[in-house]
């Protein structure tokens, strides 16, 4: 398998140098491989969600080296890192994140509009995300009109729209019951199946028993790497 | 993103703050109506003047040629200068449409019994209002009537040969022709003027001047070369009628040249003058008052400006967490930036329209009650207006939309 992501001794310190200094990561090296299915582990505060925010580009790190399919992102313009961050990463949120003005439709359009893609075209991407996540009769509604599980689904639906290679999902069932979050699940190993990277960030161990590989963190360091289990 | 996407999406945001949007509509139109019923007012204003001016027979040229030369009399003995004058004239008919002298007739005008001698000013019983007035005589080229504007009602002008030949006619108005021969045809009639027999030749049409009893009526005109017989001096004033307001300086210039060359500054002096240079001044203060009202409207445009900025900066804040997540799924900085500067563009292009219909109201009403007439908005006007609110828009909107894009997303998404 080709290597999608490559960390090298990455730092993320917020207020170097002053008394309140956080390493939020604190040295991470680690390698993903394409298709892999990766749950991230460790207690709050560890380091979790820094960690998914630079590999996810949506974040820089204070040291380090971060390549992406080999290309080191500090050498991408903003325009190239929202392009990556457009086409090939889907991100799903524990909060959801929908725009609360737009519909579910409008949300899930969001990404394709940002490509360009012309209406007609976009209009059946759309539908098709909708339709797998079995949301597709909810499209006029608003996000305040869903219950949290379906919010989760249009996130989804959205996230995987623009048929990105890696899915990153931030705590995707921190808010949902079990049977709502198991079948939030079912829906990520599905798509590693057809192919997706997907990398999943979860306190609950249950879940991350599900995964191929479990990386665990503490204080913002690796401090176990189970290695894609066969 | 395309523009139209990003249109759609400002209108979204727009329609669904109708009460942000109000505001700052409201923050803006006020200064563009402003605006615009100053500047329309200050046209329609421009124009009034043009047109009172042209009224008063604007476009005209005074020339005054003079001599320091008495005889032992007092009569001035300075040499008529008018043919030299009336062919030059004619040969700059680009810039010049007719010379005439300017003069009174100073002669007793008779017709049977009825005579200008000691004649008095009438009066209507009832309302105390002029009657009548003893018409008054002015020698005159054949060209009088177009720098007077007369227009003929009957008969004929005074001729080129009437002037060189000496020819006792004459023209005359209708409150004149009135004033003599009542409800009989004027036309080959004879006036005494001193004892010498005029015939009346033409009849001209009533022109008016807004006074109750239209003197511009009552006059007479005489070929200016029967001042052989009638006495007096050499005309010494002339009007010369320019072809437009733009010939007039030209005109001025040349006639100035001409006389340059012509009057022996040793014996006489001339003088060419023109109301238009009283116009010049009276522009000049209306382009002062604009510019102070102008100055005024331009800091209530300033102050909705910010208001709009602290209204869209606001919007930024309340937005930011859309804003992450717009970046995290693909937005590019000019994405947000576009977004923005569109939807305040948008709402000052709306403030825009309705500070236009209210301007327009404001220039309507302001014209009737100052100028009592009509001033509609030039379309000039109008398109500034709309493009000036379109500009303040994305002006004040650039600092928040330039705020909005450089939100870190992780920490925009962390917003609530
Ligand atoms: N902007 C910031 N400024 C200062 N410290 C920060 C900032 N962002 C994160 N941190 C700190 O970095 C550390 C790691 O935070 P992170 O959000 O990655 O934790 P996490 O593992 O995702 O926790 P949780 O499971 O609660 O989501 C925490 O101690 C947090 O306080
Ligand atoms: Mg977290």
């Amino acid at each position: 398998m080709a290597r999608l992501i490559e960390t090298k001794d990455v730092y993320k310190i917020y207020a170097e140098g002053l008394e309140s200094e956080v390493r939020a990561l604190d040295g991470v090296s680690v390698n993903i491989d394409e298709g892999e299915f990766v749950a991230i582990v460790g207690q709050s505060g560890s380091g979790k969600s820094t960690l998914m925010n630079i590999l996810g580009c949506l974040d820089v790190p204070t040291r380090g080296d971060y390549l992406l399919r080999g290309t080191d992102v500090k050498e991408l313009s903003d325009k190239r890192l929202s392009r990556i961050r457009n086409k090939e990463i889907g991100f799903i949120f524990q909060q959801y994140n929908l725009v609360k003005t737009l519909t579910v439709q409008e949300n899930v359009e969001l990404p394709l509009i940002y490509q360009n893609i012309r209406y007609d075209q976009r209009f059946d991407m759309v539908k098709d995300a909708l339709e797998k996540m079995g949301i597709a009769d909810k499209y006029k509604h608003y996000p305040s009109q869903l219950s949290g599980g379906q919010q989760q689904r249009v996130a989804i639906a959205r996230a995987i729209a623009t048929k990105p290679e890696i899915i990153m999902a931030d705590e995707p069932t921190g808010a949902l019951d079990s049977k709502t979050g198991n079948d939030i699940l079912a829906f990520l190993k599905e798509f590693n199946q057809e192919g997706t990277t997907v990398i999943l960030i979860t306190h609950d161990n249950s879940i991350a028993a599900q995964a191929n590989r479990r990386i665990r963190i503490a204080d913002g360091k690796i401090i176990e790497d189970t290695g894609v289990k066969q | 993103m395309n523009i139209l996407q990003s249109f759609k999406m400002a209108w979204r945001s727009i329609a669904g703050k109708r009460g942000r949007s109000i505001l700052t509509i409201l923050s803006i139109f006020i200064g563009i109506a402003a605006v615009m019923t100053i500047v329309s007012v200050m046209e329609g204003m421009k124009d009034y003047t043009r047109q009172q001016y042209s009224q008063m027979g604007s476009n005209k040229i005074t020339v005054s040629i003079y001599s320091w030369m008495w005889d032992e009399n007092g009569n001035s003995t300075g040499k008529d200068y008018f043919p030299d004058l009336y062919n030059y004239c004619n040969s700059i008919s680009e810039y010049v449409l007719g010379v005439s002298p300017q003069g009174y007739v100073n002669a007793t005008v008779s017709y049977g019994t009825k005579t200008t001698a000691n004649a008095q000013y009438e009066y209507d019983e009832q309302t105390g209002r002029v009657k009548s007035a003893p018409p008054r005589s002015f020698y005159a080229s054949d060209q009088y009537l177009i720098v007077n504007s007369y227009e003929l009602a009957k008969g004929r002008n005074l001729t080129l040969l009437d002037i060189e030949d000496y020819h006792q006619v004459c023209v005359i108005g209708p409150e004149a022709a009135n004033y003599f021969f009542e409800r009989m045809n004027p036309i080959g009639k004879k006036l005494l003027f001193n004892g010498n027999e005029f015939e009346v030749v033409g009849l001209l049409s009533p022109k008016g001047d807004g006074t109750e009893f239209n003197q511009n009526d009552n006059v007479i005109l005489l070929p200016y070369t029967t001042r052989r017989v009638l006495g007096g001096e050499a005309p010494t004033e002339f009007q010369v009628q320019a072809r437009d307001s733009e010939s007039l300086p030209i005109a001025m210039s040349l006639i100035g040249g001409f006389l340059k060359g012509l009057v022996d500054n040793r014996t006489g002096g001339y003088n060419v003058y023109s109301e238009s240079n009283w116009q010049q001044y009276e522009n000049q203060y209306l382009t002062m008052i604009s510019l102070v009202l102008g100055g005024i409207a331009a800091i209530s445009l300033v102050v909705g400006g910010i208001g709009i900025m602290n209204i869209m900066l606001v919007t930024v804040t309340e937005r930011t967490k859309e804003i992450g997540i717009r970046r995290a799924i693909g937005a590019q900085k000019s994405s947000i930036i576009s977004q923005f500067l569109i939807e305040a563009g948008m709402l000052c292009g709306m403030g825009g329209l309705v500070g236009i219909f209210f301007g327009t109201i404001g220039s309507l009403v302001l014209g009737n009650l100052l100028y009592h007439i009509t001033i509609w908005p030039l379309p000039w006007v109008t398109a500034a207006a709309l493009g000036l609110s379109i500009f303040l828009g994305l002006i004040f909107g650039s600092y928040p939309a330039w705020k909005a894009a450089n939100l870190q997303p992780v920490e925009a998404l962390r917003a609530e």
